[in-house]
């Protein structure tokens, strides 16, 4: 009873300067719910279907006045997809990008209708491949229809070709990458106060003066890391309330949890462990505390980067795609992608548990042998 | 009966000095305490004196359990360091100010007497007493962080009363506060000690340890150079620098 009134002493303490330490709540709450924000906003384009999703800017210019190339410029300009804008006057195709309201400019040559001359697309040269591929596909579609006299192209090729999804599952929103990799970013996160408030506890004694009294080591082992794992599990909870019902309100994207939500049980808790193993990894090996924060926001930044958080996995080449399993945060997105995108089973989920827990494992065992307690 | 006993122990913090001598252990490591030993009676308030790093702040590290020997033994009250008995008879004021900033006093006293083993009712209660022993009841519900250096003092000090230790340990404890703190301190400790408490008091400040303790112990380079009652020592800051030179001291 006595051990035990005094680890939740101990939690109880260590709690209470977390809490009333303002930037490290901004660090740990506000920072990522921003970030789940700002990126899902700013990454809408990668996840969104690249024509349905958005509609493209476009200048159509018919220099023919023959009916397919008049038919054709018809199209374009009434597809649902395509919002038609007139050429600015004097303004040649360059100064026009340099605006950045025209993705594409659509010139149909006289010739057209005679099979001479083909269609001209200039794009913005700053738009993605994606984008790029959508939109000449679509202007393929249009011009098929009217060189081979199709009436509707689309619904002929739905005929052909279906997309097949699992049921209830909508196209993957920015929120689905969003709130799970700026959750676990902020859980890595949890290295700086932890780090920080150790070293300060050693640097003004109060840790010293803590083996005074007759408490067991371990327990103050434990009285220090219990506290920031229940936070990180605090923060991945509030993150997914956020992306549930916050954000999917404000910005319209919607989240989903996938078929087995309570596969993020063991997700979490394994993850929590190899935050916090990062944080006293971080705390062992640094001698200041300016050190500890330079440290563990470096460390948590590139870990970021490489493992998909934030430049997401799927835009990058194969062999950084190779490099981001270096990364546990990369481990640890793929196991909640699996949980909300893929509706994995939990066998498909476990190696990536068994590396995030080795990670762990590797990270106390590290600073076990070098953190000096004096 | 002893309220504390060092016996002949050895220590060095393993820094390398580049040179064996007769102070160094055989691996290049100068010694910070050499077959060193201490006796403080039950009762007595004993001063322990030495220059800047003649080792006293070590020797408190080591008496209070947070430095390990490898030869020599600390006994407290009979006990071996660490038992638990050992470690509930003593409190311990270190020389910087251990106390948590951003929590209130009464938070510290709280976090503080639960590590000593004390009961809810217990905490309250003693921490009521020794706020109002420091002169701090009406600051107990402020953040640390606001306190003044000599306020700061007298809370490291109720931290260690808190408990009510037998074996008071004191690593300097009126640094850098005016002379008002510090005469309150010393009579704090003056009527703790009249109590039946034993203190070990380490300081600079000559004065103070001649009229307060009732002996007193100098270390000059990690060594005993001498233990003797107070009584029979006229002036104490000339019979310091009479055993300790007169020369100037690095850390």
């Amino acid at each position: 009873m006595n051990n035990f009134n005094k680890f939740k002493e101990l939690i109880r303490k260590e709690l209470l300067i977390l809490l009333r330490d303002r930037q490290t709540i901004l660090l740990l709450f506000l920072m990522p719910v921003a970030l789940i924000f700002f990126m899902s906003v700013a990454l809408e384009g990668v996840w969104t279907d690249k024509v349905t999703g958005r509609k493209i800017q476009m200048v159509v210019e018919n220099e023919s006045d023959a009916p397919k190339a008049n038919l054709l410029a018809e199209k374009i300009k009434s597809n649902k997809l395509i919002q038609h804008v007139d050429r600015p006057q004097g303004m040649d195709n360059d100064q026009i990008f340099e605006r950045g309201k025209v993705q594409a400019i659509v010139t149909i040559p006289q010739g057209f209708d005679e099979g001479e001359k083909p269609v001209e697309i200039y794009f913005d040269p700053v738009i993605d491949a994606g984008y790029k591929i959508a939109a000449r596909s679509l202007l393929t579609s249009l011009t098929v229809e009217v060189v081979m006299g199709i009436d509707n192209l689309e619904t002929v090729i739905a005929g052909l070709i279906i997309e097949k999804k699992k049921p209830n599952m909508d196209f993957p929103s920015p929120l689905q990458q969003t709130v799970p990799a700026y959750a676990i970013f902020a859980m890595f996160f949890i290295a700086i106060p932890m780090s920080i408030g150790f070293l300060k506890e050693k640097n003004d004694g109060t840790l010293q003066r803590l083996f005074t009294y007759p408490v067991n080591a371990n327990l103050i082992v434990l009285g220090k890391i219990i506290p920031y794992y229940l936070i990180n599990l605090t923060q991945f909870v509030l993150m997914l309330l956020v992306g549930v019902y916050v954000m999917s309100h404000i910005i319209s994207f919607s989240f989903q949890l996938g078929n087995h939500p309570w596969h993020m049980l063991p997700v979490t808790l394994v993850v929590a462990a190899a935050t916090t193993g990062f944080g006293v990894l971080v705390a062992a090996l640094a001698r200041t505390p300016e050190q500890s924060s330079t440290l563990a926001a470096t460390g948590a930044i590139l870990m970021g980067v490489f493992g998909g958080v934030m430049v997401p996995h799927v835009v990058m080449p194969l062999a950084m795609k190779k490099m981001a399993m270096i990364s546990p945060m990369y481990w640890a997105h793929q196991a909640y992608l699996d949980i909300f995108l893929r509706d994995a089973a939990f066998g498909t989920i476990l190696p990536k548990l068994i590396v995030l827990t080795l990670f762990a494992g590797m990270c106390f065992y590290i600073a076990g042998r070098r953190i000096k307690w004096m | 009966m002893k309220a504390l006993e060092v016996t002949g122990i050895n220590f060095s913090y393993g820094l390398p000095t580049g040179k064996v001598n007769n102070t160094s252990n055989g691996t290049g490591q100068e010694y910070v305490l050499k077959d060193f030993s201490l006796s403080v009676i039950s009762g007595q308030f004993h001063a322990l004196l030495g220059p800047n790093g003649a080792g006293k702040t070590t020797l408190m590290r080591i008496i209070t359990g947070q430095l390990m020997v490898k030869s020599g033994a600390v006994k407290i009250y009979g006990s071996q360091m660490s038992d638990q008995n050992a470690l509930r008879s003593i409190g311990y004021a270190p020389q910087p100010i251990s106390l948590y900033p951003t929590l209130t006093a009464k938070e510290n006293l709280r976090f503080f007497g639960t590590m000593a083993g004390l009961s809810e009712g217990e905490i309250i209660e003693r921490s009521e007493n020794v706020l109002e022993e420091t002169g701090l009841s009406s600051y107990a519900l402020k953040y640390v962080n606001t306190y003044s250096g000599g306020m700061l003092r007298r809370l490291n000090l109720a931290v260690a009363l808190l408990h009510s230790p037998k074996l008071l340990l004191l690593d300097e404890p009126t640094v850098g506060v005016d002379p008002q703190s510090r005469n309150h301190i010393y009579q704090t400790l003056a009527k703790l000690n009249e109590s039946g408490v034993t203190i070990l008091l380490s300081t600079h400040i000559m004065e103070d340890a001649q009229r307060l303790c009732s002996r007193v112990t100098l270390v000059d380079q990690g060594k005993d150079i001498f233990s003797g009652d107070m009584a029979g020592i006229d002036n104490l800051e000339k019979f310091f620098l009479e055993k300790t030179g007169h020369g100037l001291r690095d850390e």
